[in-house]
């Protein structure tokens, strides 16, 4: 036992889920699939992909966040124009650079131009393997949205029957159901705990330890939180008074650790956020009743129970409310907006949500990142003075 | 109302600095004790316990006796604060306190330099910080002193008794230390070296104050407040844009006063107090 897990009972899962976010080579999926004969590893880019239906089919399911801060781009960059975000480029470089060659398929849902693009781009150079446009519904009607998408999850599992993995039985699809909620269910006590508490769980901790799932499957993703869920109400630690915020706008695209861990040292407490949102993009359960066709329990929990973010067309107002809810409901005194540089559908929104925020008298603030910015004196200096006005002042910089 | 205990912590870059006021709500305030302790190369945390715990012997009480610990500069090293405020907020708040009717504060570190406006409350109303570039930090001058074999506490009086200062370049430290090397080799007397590299500094930090509209009375704040041949260059070069009657030179007046090293220590202090009061008001509804 080193000194740090003998002083901080969550050190040691912390540190697990650390090295598996700095492990660009993804030698867990690699053991997972010498363990797992047969198994196909799937990646998918964010925001959100149905993972039940891949665990269900025998196959694991890899979020893929580009190459984060440890990665230089060079062939990628090649592939889009300098005005387009950097999560395409990095995927790219890493695909080119052999990394991702573990994987045995890739689905690129429909977040945005460049996600689609990215897609046509991978299909061209990696002909020979699976890929996947998964066309999310933006019709939210059972009859019209919930058909069409029934029918693509069953399109993208024909395709993968294709490439060897098992056929779906209902029995199967619930039981992942089944196992994706109890997960997301640890995943939600863990953000009620940092709501509450915030200082027994930072943020930059509790996105390790989420940032874990991309590459465990859902069984064993819970298990490591309900280990850390453990381990916290053993932690000692001490109260401070800081800010709360809640961070929206870094879906897509992730900051990088360095970034989130520069919020909080500017005082802030970041008891909200929508870091890798294909985790909690539904709101509750996904049906499990046995009464309940599993596909369309699927579909009906992206269609109605489906987060309010920015790749989603539905009304501004329903966005803004829905920020203003998650302000109310953390107790939260501030937004601060980060979103990645680039990146369309966050930016594009974000003037609505000000607006909203505005017309509560929430304090707010922005910045962007790219998820290799090395240098956070600016972003500290922006987050500092914003805290320190909501803190003593009552109102934004 | 009854008086504050607070404390202010500032481990900076390369000090850690400690102020203990009693007040009300950050008004009439009594400084009790103050410390500033060079790190050296040590564990900061200990350094900052260290010399924590020696103001609390010096204003006779221990951390239970205080109501708001606050930290400011590197605050993650301070692990009993019950609060951080961030160092430019308590640069201005510090330097209200060191001279109330100042409007502005230079407030120049180890690491950085920040020139930043302020209300009469001490809430910040702009702010402009050096760029990456080490060329208008303390760091810089320490380096320089190092090569040069002078003492650090030395070079403020070494650089007012130059003669002819050797220009220096302004854009880059690198550069710059380049030129330093050169001048030695060339036989340049060290206070003609340092006057040179404390104007190459005091050019970047005037633009600052030009920038963020800084008037009448600028506190300077930080390591470098106690460098006095970097406060006399400065006074220079904005005497030097008067003269040449610059459109938009700085109208304003230096004060570099003997506690402008505590300034974030007393800022955070005093801001600590007004917070006591102010969730003690929410709390009462």
């Amino acid at each position: 036992m080193t000194d740090s897990t003998a002083s901080d009972p969550a050190a040691e899962v912390l540190a697990r889920c650390l090295a598996l976010y700095e492990d660009m080579s993804f030698s867990r999926v690699r053991r997972w699939k010498e363990a797992h004969p047969g198994g196909l590893a799937i990646g998918a880019l964010p925001i959100y992909v149905p993972r039940p239906l891949l665990e269900a089919m025998g196959c694991l399911p890899v979020s893929i966040f580009g190459g984060g801060d440890q990665l230089d781009v060079i062939r990628g960059d090649s592939y889009f124009q300098s005005y387009i975000c950097r999560i395409p480029r990095s995927t790219l470089e890493l695909a080119m650079g052999g990394q991702l060659d573990v994987l045995d398929g890739m689905l690129f849902p429909s977040i945005c131009d460049v996600i689609r693009n990215l897609g046509g781009i991978w299909n061209m150079l990696f002909p020979e393997r699976f890929t996947a446009y998964v066309d999310l519904p933006q019709n939210f009607d059972r009859d019209i949205g919930g058909r069409f998408y029934t029918g693509e999850l069953r399109r993208i599992a024909a395709g993968l029957v294709g490439r060897g993995a098992k056929p779906p039985s209902d029995e199967e699809l619930r039981a992942a159901i089944r196992r994706e909620n109890s997960r997301r269910r640890v995943l939600s006590e863990l953000s009620a705990l940092r709501r509450r508490e915030p200082w027994r769980l930072r943020a930059s901790e509790a996105y390790l330890a989420a940032r874990a799932g991309s590459v465990l499957e859902a069984q064993e993703h819970e298990a490591w939180l309900r280990e850390l869920l453990a381990a916290l109400e053993r932690r000692e630690a001490r109260a401070y008074d800081n800010v709360r915020v809640v961070v929206r706008g870094a879906f897509c695209e992730q900051p990088p650790l360095g970034l989130i861990r520069t919020l909080e040292a500017a005082g802030c407490d970041i008891v909200d956020d929508d870091f890798q949102l294909g985790l909690h993009f539904i709101e509750g359960d996904i049906e499990e009743d046995s009464s309940i066709d599993p596909w369309t329990a699927l579909s009906n929990a992206y269609l109605d129970r489906g987060v309010a973010t920015s790749s989603r067309y539905i009304g501004e107002a329903t966005k803004g409310d829905a920020l203003i809810e998650s302000v109310r409901a953390a107790a939260a005194e501030g937004v601060i907006f980060a979103a990645a540089s680039f990146c369309d559908p966050a930016l594009l929104d974000q003037p609505m949500l000000e607006a909203a925020l505005d017309r509560q008298g929430i304090p707010h603030t922005s910045l962007k990142y790219a998820e290799n910015s090395g240098q956070f004196q600016v972003i500290r200096e922006q987050a500092g003075a914003f805290s320190d006005a909501v803190k003593l002042w009552g109102s934004a910089a | 109302m009854s008086r504050h205990l607070t404390a202010g912590v500032d481990p900076g870059a390369s000090t850690v600095k400690v102020a203990i006021f009693r007040s009300n709500a950050g008004q009439d305030a009594e400084l009790l004790a103050s410390r500033v302790q060079r790190i050296r190369r040590r564990d900061v945390a200990q350094v900052v316990r260290a010399t924590f715990d020696e103001a609390c012997a010096e204003a006779g009480c221990t951390d239970r006796d205080f109501d708001y610990i606050a930290s400011t500069g590197d605050g993650d090293s301070v692990g009993f604060r019950t609060g951080h405020f961030y160092s430019m907020t308590t640069h201005a708040r510090g330097a209200l306190q060191l001279c109330k009717s100042a409007r502005a504060a230079l407030d120049i570190g180890a690491l950085h330099a920040r020139g930043l406006r302020m209300n009469d409350v001490g809430r910040v109303l702009s702010h402009r910080m050096t760029s990456q570039c080490a060329s208008g930090s303390g760091q810089f001058l320490e380096n320089i002193a190092r090569y040069l074999g002078v003492p650090l506490e030395d070079v403020g009086a070494l650089s007012r008794q130059a003669g002819t200062p050797e220009k220096v370049s302004s854009i880059c430290a690198v550069l710059a230390e380049t030129d330093v090397i050169n001048m030695v080799s060339r036989g340049i007397a060290a206070p003609d070296i340092l006057k040179g590299i404390h104007l190459s500094i005091a050019g970047r930090l005037v633009q600052l104050l030009r920038s963020v509209g800084a008037a009448g009375t600028v506190v300077v704040t930080g390591g470098l407040s106690r460098d006095e041949g970097m406060v006399a260059a400065i006074d220079e070069v904005l005497a030097e844009e008067k003269n040449k009657k610059k459109k938009q030179h700085a109208d304003v007046t230096l004060l570099a006063h003997a506690d402008g090293i505590l300034a974030g220590a007393m800022g955070a202090a005093l801001l600590g107090a007004y917070r006591v009061q102010q969730l003690a008001e929410r709390q009462a509804g």
